[in-house]
């Protein structure tokens, strides 16, 4: 094969594995979302329709009428769970990242081992005594009991140290010079060089506790305090035999908010991610 | 000799002893300086410490700790059973058969999810257009609740009325009961977690492939080279260390696997699909005893760090070649 025709089909071969690759992809999403506007008798049948003869949105209207499902709050809570856990993550592992990186203060090497012993160990080891601490704090199933244990993020920390040991010193030591506190020079100089690291760090864990069902499952237990992932599980258990196109409805119904801020910000957020990939090289 | 010099020399070899990696202004009194930096270091590192000393070290410590006993909530009387958790513990055969049931996924995961990821960011990066296209698809998955993954998937597999079986019934092949069948209910959650997580790999090994010179492979087609050889002996090689690196956090992060095997089998059909943490929930947390559980979490540290050892050796060895 000369090199036209192999550079032609190399660019095919491309093509259709990308296409494949998508359609994998897209389709259960499709099925899910088509089948939601169907009637349970067109979903359970055989062979199946994946396209609605008689579209109905009768699952919506079920899905909110019911007192035992409450996928809006749900919805609510994994929003404004997550979004505070990463807040307070970030506000806790910039000034700490920040300190470890450029402030020489007694004990820093010996601290810094100490986070880097206990990355390696997995973090259940740590959950069941958080449980019992958010017990005899009477946090369970309650905001705190879903939030303040995962702020302390040691991955963070070590991410973000690596970017601010990247700035130059130069910039630091003027602000100094100029009289700076280190707060302000921490606020005004190293915070807004750094918004590229702290959005990846903060999208990454946005996703990861976001996605989280066994801490939530662990320390909640009143339908309205549960998040997302959660309550889809109890939906889909205990729905799922009785009424498909129910369960379906909530699926879609969780994935929508979530689909339309990622094509919004897919540039953002694809770019923060790869970012905290490399962050260990 | 003037003062002002310090400012710019980034390690100033002066009277001032303090050759570190720190900002500082010029100043004689340098021990103030030091203090007031050592004060900022403290205070900047306190919230922080504040939280990983109640919820991380002391957690750990207290988790180890609670490991040796019977620790039920109610009533809150601790007996001591010293390896008693332990050996419970190893006695159980269902908890053999997590461990291994869970290696077979997080190997399984990995290497199908490593391979996809691979071949997709080979693919975006021969892209002429297209590229934040098919990147930005790829990756949409990662996003969704791993509740909405169950149900999609679970629906999907469905053993009599599922899509991909209709699929499989217009290619002519009888049904097949994926997530009933014990011989490969591992292998579709398997598929469903590559489904759901390839993105993150394949967006570090685009990051990785875009990072290698043009200058390499346009050498290498001036002497000759194909496509095929290209990647072996330019690509393969030059992303070893990302593939590495992504291999040994993966295999650490699906040994953990919960929300994809809770939602769609809970462990079943029987105890085929029974993975670590399902069992330490079933086992431990539900029913509160907490001793018990604290021993499993322990023995998956000591199995995670004994995994993560075993990997570096073996891939990383091959470094030094």
């Amino acid at each position: 094969m000369d090199y036209q025709t192999r550079a032609a089909t190399n660019k095919v071969l491309v093509y259709v594995f990308l296409i494949i690759a998508g359609l994998f992809i897209v389709f259960p999403v499709f099925v899910v979302v088509s089948q939601s506007f169907m009637h349970s008798n067109e979903i359970i049948r055989w062979p199946p329709i994946l396209v609605p003869n008689a579209p109905t949105i009768e699952n919506y209207v079920h899905l909110f009428g019911r007192p035992d499902l409450m996928l809006p709050r749900w919805l609510f809570n994994s929003l404004f769970v997550s979004t505070t856990v990463t807040l307070l993550t970030l506000g806790l592992a910039a000034p700490a990242a920040y300190a470890f990186a450029r402030l020489r203060f007694p004990g820093r090497q010996p601290l810094f081992f100490l986070f880097l012993a206990t990355i390696t160990i997995p973090v259940q080891v740590t959950q069941i005594p958080n449980y019992l601490l958010m017990h005899d704090l009477k946090f369970l199933d309650k905001y705190p009991a879903l939030i303040l244990p995962s702020v302390a993020s040691v991955f963070g920390v070590f991410l973000l140290r690596q970017f601010f040991m990247s700035i130059p010193k130069e910039l630091e030591e003027a602000a100094i010079l100029d009289g700076a506190t280190y707060w302000g020079l921490f606020l005004r100089i190293i915070v807004p060089l750094s918004t590229s690291s702290l959005t990846a760090l903060g999208i990454f864990v946005f996703l990861a506790n976001w996605n989280d069902l066994f801490w939530p499952l662990l320390v909640t237990n009143h339908l309205d305090m549960r998040t997302l992932p959660v309550g889809l599980t109890v939906l889909n258990s205990d729905y799922g035999a009785l009424d498909r196109g129910l369960v379906l409805a909530g699926a879609t119904f969780a994935s929508i908010p979530v689909l339309i801020v990622y094509v919004i910000f897919q540039r953002n957020i694809i770019k923060g991610i790869a970012m905290t990939g490399m962050g260990g090289q | 000799m003037s003062q002002t010099s310090v400012v710019v020399t980034p390690t100033p070899k002066q009277a001032t002893p303090d050759p570190q990696t720190s900002v500082r202004a010029p100043s004689i009194r340098w021990s103030s300086m030091r203090r007031r930096e050592a004060i900022a270091g403290y205070l900047f590192i306190l919230p922080f410490l504040i939280f990983f000393g109640i919820f991380v070290a002391r957690a750990i410590v207290t988790g180890v700790f609670m490991s040796f006993f019977d620790w039920p909530i109610l009533p809150p009387v601790h007996t001591f059973r010293g390896l008693g958790n332990y050996n419970e513990l190893f006695n159980d055969s269902l908890w053999w058969l997590s461990l291994k049931n869970t290696l077979i996924f997080a190997v399984t995961t990995v290497g199908g999810s490593t391979l996809l990821a691979l071949g997709s960011a080979m693919a975006i990066h021969h892209l002429m257009r297209g590229k934040s296209f098919f990147r930005a698809l790829l990756y949409a998955p990662a996003v969704l609740s791993v509740g909405v993954v169950g149900i999609a998937w679970g629906w999907l597999m469905d053993g009599e009325f599922g899509t991909i079986n209709y699929v499989l019934h217009l290619l002519g092949i009888p049904k097949i009961a994926f997530l009933g069948d014990a011989s490969i209910v591992l292998s579709s959650i398997s598929l469903v977690t590559i489904w759901w997580t390839f993105g993150f790999p394949m967006l570090v090994f685009l990051a990785g492939i875009q990072n290698i010179p043009e200058q390499l492979y346009e050498a290498a087609y001036i002497d000759g080279a194909n496509g095929r050889q290209a990647f072996r002996f330019i690509t393969l090689p030059l992303l070893r260390p990302t593939i590495l690196f992504v291999m040994v956090t993966s295999v650490i992060s699906h040994f953990q696997v919960f929300g994809q095997s809770y939602i769609l089998t809970g462990g079943g059909p029987g105890h085929a699909s029974y993975t670590v943490i399902i069992y330490l929930y079933n086992f431990a947390l539900r029913n509160y005893r907490l001793g018990y559980g604290s021993a499993i979490a322990v023995s998956l540290a000591v199995v995670l760090i004994a995994i993560t050892f075993v990997q570096f050796r073996v891939l990383g060895r091959r470094e030094r070649d």
